[in-house]
């Protein structure tokens, strides 16, 4: 009983020192090539929920949408890689966005 | 010839512990003290007693307006998550423009786009905060871009270079030693 009593307490110690941290969920979106031609992108908030349904556009330097996608229910979005410059804008909102360079995008 | 065998005494430690073990535990309550200077301070800053932040940055123009820009805490970014490193801003409207401003926004770099604007300032006009990504690959030379949406749709820009906004966060991104 009393090991129980010290564990619960011990718990509630760690607990309390943790809730500081970790009550904002910002927007995340990582984008990797799978090939030559296509592109993955993966959207999320950093409190670790994904993002299906969440607006993704890939946008040409000259702001002419490319691309307008929505994430799938993987929170996930594949598309073709343009031939302009571009860049990728996941737009979970005003505010809530997170823009992605081609220039920062992973070869495979 | 006793049944129950005599406790041997044991050191005077062990003595002294038993005798004041529970007196002992009075002094738990002075635990707390010594996290109180901490805990006032922090109350205090979120209440905005000792003002927007722990560094004001000063008044920046922004078109027809202008905003009060404060660091939330003079220090580096802070690492949350996976999301990477994090900054807080806070920011007061003028008096004039808090009926006109619709929105604030924060950036590094200028932005491409309004949809782009970066972060968004959330809270009353008197006293927002946004939560700005530092890119580790910024470069020192980089600017914060402050972006002001009013109701009748103007839309109005200005900049302050990022050494001028935040020597902490300057001071981080060289210790770094300019991640590619």
């Amino acid at each position: 009983m009393i090991r129980r009593n010290s564990l619960s307490a011990a718990l509630l110690v760690l607990g309390a020192g943790f809730t500081t941290q970790a009550l904002a969920h910002n927007p995340m979106c990582e984008c990797k090539a799978v090939d030559a031609e296509q592109i993955q992108c993966t959207g999320g908030f950093s409190d670790g929920s994904g993002a299906p349904g969440v607006t993704l556009d890939v946008i040409g330097y000259d702001e002419t949408i490319l691309v307008p996608g929505k994430l799938g229910a993987d929170s996930t979005l594949t598309f073709k890689k343009p031939a302009a410059e571009f860049y990728v804008l996941f737009d979970a909102g005003p505010g809530h966005v997170v823009e992605i360079d081609q220039a920062d995008i992973q070869a495979p | 010839m006793s049944l129950f065998i005599a406790e041997k005494p044991g050191s005077a430690l062990s003595r002294f512990w038993h005798k004041w073990r529970f007196h002992i535990n009075i002094l738990l309550l002075l635990v707390p003290l010594g996290f109180m200077p901490k805990y006032f301070a922090d109350a205090a800053l979120f209440r905005g007693d000792t003002g927007l932040g722990e560094r004001e940055i000063g008044e920046l123009q922004v078109g027809p307006w202008s905003v009060r820009l404060a660091e939330l805490r003079n220090e580096a970014p802070r690492l949350d998550g996976p999301a990477g490193y994090m900054k807080n801003f806070n920011a007061a409207l003028c008096s004039a423009c808090r009926d006109q401003v619709k929105a604030t926004y924060l950036r590094i770099g200028k932005p491409r786009s309004l949809r782009a604007a970066g972060v968004i300032f959330f809270g009353t006009p008197y006293r927002m905060g946004a939560m700005l990504p530092i890119p580790e690959k910024t470069k020192a030379d980089a600017e914060l871009w402050v972006t002001m949406e009013g109701w009748d749709g103007s839309m109005h820009q200005a900049s302050i270079p990022l050494s001028q906004a935040s020597p902490a966060t300057l001071d981080w991104l060289n210790k770094q030693g300019g991640r590619p």
